[in-house]
């Protein structure tokens, strides 16, 4: 390994210092490390570098080596291998490791490598009881964020259909993953965990995403307020259940505690299914006042 | 072997650009910034002094040594800027401290952090990442977060999901979790004296008491657990094509495609279950919940002023 890791520094420092497309043989013959007699091998060690690189998230880009486009040599890129200094101070640096202790994707917390290159932190997070899963592994989600923020076309397999859209966002809400953004020219929600084989388009910029989007509003906080209806509800929770309806309540819905210690309130139900699947599990201790056809909905469906 | 290198390989491109950018910083911080033995940096330290440019002579080589405990990088400035974040490591960065901050558990600190990284990383992406955990009273998160940490026996009222039953108990706080967007709480019950997982959303209050309790050696991993007993209710239920989702939500046992095995210690879960998912599924057995099905069923009815179907 210290061969490799040493190898690798020389390449690096050489990369980054020509300050020109350098060639695959000059590399050979310059950088030490390398092998210089056997073809076979010194390419088989090239590749293998380059690709432990990439993992790294160091791109080596080819391009013409002179304007006569004859020859190919690499480069890496300034922008694609310095991180633009954010200026976090210790403090900082310290809740966001914490956080990223407490807060994993699919079982894993993040590993210490981020934080390295944010400056390090002091890592401790020893006897922290809080802890989160946000589901699934970031290899996924990682494509995903690169298509949102470089603005890429994503396509996916869902529900054995190819799909291809323009991402606007990603939100993590009641538990699930869900990309957001232009499918076909309709505004669609997807959840991750039931797509596959997730990839960023080769070019970045490919569409603007519109100045009004926010992806706060795209999945709603209440299962019964993504639809297509659009009534007031009116309800009633008697007093043994008013304090779990008021905690699951959209914070906009109008409330009166009534004197025995019961709830009415007004909401918008833009999905009637959900709405009335979340009223079924009071049973008989709350009742859907109006309108009167949501009544009859629930009625029908109680009946079963 | 290839990853070991990329993490070794990694830690030394981060510490040579913030060795270079605070010179005179010693050895003791920067193995604790960076997680270090001191064998460890010596290692790296003289793995970086033999490499640099090509002619690899002495004027060519890096020079990387400790000198009276302080680091000392020199001939290095191409390696003095630190490597860009890959899109994994910058999304989860991102969506953690999100997330931490919508439980209202974070610390001024974390909301700063995520602005300067979001910044740099994806200058516009406000309006286009977010992580919602809250679910859970803040106050409430906090006595139980306070609770594990100084190992205070809580006081705890609850209202089970399943029987509506409210209780008073007294709770030794061992992890606080969220899971498929709920908040738990998880610890040893005295009232049951075993361990118990309660979600934060069915507390009704939560108050410390004075006393405090020896935490275990080891506590089990935080996570919904469904532990089977003689005495739980069991319902075969076919599902439906609008009902499938109830087999990847709750802890069920599949069966066939479409039809799942489904326990809990109250009959009236598996019936609420099913009165929410009316005609799109069956219950195909389980005559307590059948039995209490219709219970429900007749009750509900009853206060809409309606009569069963025939």
């Amino acid at each position: 390994m210290k061969n490799v890791i040493e190898r690798l520094l020389n390449l690096l420092a050489f990369l980054l210092t020509s300050g020109r497309p350098v060639t695959a043989d000059e590399i050979r013959e310059t950088v030490a490390g390398y092998d210089r007699e056997n073809d076979v091998a010194f390419h088989r060690m090239f590749e293998r570098d380059k690709d432990l690189l990439r993992s790294m998230g160091i791109p080596m880009g080819m391009t013409f080596t002179d304007a006569w486009e004859v020859e190919q040599g690499y480069v890496v890129p300034p922008q694609d291998y310095e991180l633009a200094d954010p200026g976090l101070t210790d403090e900082e640096r310290a809740a966001l490791w914490l956080a990223a202790q407490i807060v994993r994707l699919g079982g894993q917390p993040t590993g210490a490598d981020a934080m390295f290159k944010l400056g390090g932190a002091p890592m401790t997070a020893a006897g922290e009881p809080l802890a989160a899963d946000l589901g699934l592994s970031a290899d996924d989600l990682g494509t995903i964020f690169s298509a949102v923020a470089e603005h890429r076309i994503l396509t996916f397999e869902y529900r054995e259909r190819a799909r291809k859209i323009k991402p606007y966002g990603m939100i993590h809400r009641r538990g699930h993953w869900y990309v957001v953004g232009d499918a076909d020219g309709e505004m669609r929600a997807f959840r991750v965990d039931r797509g596959e084989d997730f990839r960023a388009g080769p070019q970045a910029e490919a569409f603007k995403r519109p100045a009004d989007f926010d992806i706060r509003s795209s999945i709603p906080a209440a299962p019964w307020e993504a639809g297509d209806a659009d009534i007031v509800a009116e309800v009633k929770f008697d007093a043994n259940v008013a304090w779990w309806a008021d905690r699951q309540l959209p914070k906009g819905a109008e409330r009166l505690t009534l004197p025995d210690g019961g709830l009415t309130a007004r909401l918008p139900v833009a999905n009637t299914d959900a709405f009335i699947g979340w009223m079924i599990g009071f049973i008989d201790e709350a009742e859907i006042v109006g309108p009167p056809e949501l009544r009859e909905q629930f009625v029908e469906r109680v009946r079963g | 072997m290839s990853d070991k290198t990329v993490k070794r390989l990694t830690r030394i491109l981060s510490m040579l650009p913030w060795v270079i950018a605070n010179p005179g910083t010693t050895a003791d911080e920067v193995q604790r910034r960076f997680g270090y033995s001191r064998r460890e940096l010596v290692a790296d330290l003289e793995l970086v002094f033999v490499c640099g440019l090509p002619g690899y002579g002495p004027g060519d080589l890096m020079d990387a040594y400790i000198e009276d405990d302080e680091v000392v990088v020199d001939m290095a400035d191409y390696f003095s800027r630190p490597l860009k974040l890959n899109a994994p490591e910058a999304l989860t960065l991102l969506a953690s401290g999100m997330a931490l901050t919508s439980t209202g558990q974070a610390p001024p600190a974390l909301e700063r952090a995520v602005d300067k990284l979001a910044a740099v990383v994806a200058p516009d992406v406000d309006d286009a990442l977010f992580v919602d955990l809250a679910g859970a009273e803040p106050a409430l998160l906090d006595v139980f977060r306070t609770g594990a940490r100084e190992h205070r026996v809580i006081d705890l009222t609850y209202t089970s999901i399943g029987s509506g039953v409210t209780t008073e108990r007294l709770i030794e706080t061992w992890s606080v979790f969220s899971s498929l967007g709920n908040w738990y709480v998880s610890g040893f019950c005295r009232l049951a004296s075993a361990e118990r997982v309660f979600r934060i959303d069915r507390v009704r209050s939560a108050v410390p008491t004075d006393e405090t309790f020896t935490a275990p050696e080891s506590v089990p991993p935080p996570e919904v657990r469904y532990t089977p007993s003689e005495d739980d209710v069991r319902a075969i239920i076919r599902l439906g094509p609008a009902a499938r989702w109830v087999a990847e939500y709750y802890p069920v046992e599949m069966i066939e495609e479409d039809i799942v095995s489904f326990s809990a210690s109250d009959p009236a879960v598996a019936a609420r279950l099913l009165l929410r998912l009316g005609k799109s599924a069956e219950l195909l057995d389980g005559p307590e919940v059948r039995e209490r099905v219709v219970e429900d069923r007749s009750r509900i009815l009853a206060k809409y002023g309606a009569t069963p179907s025939l």
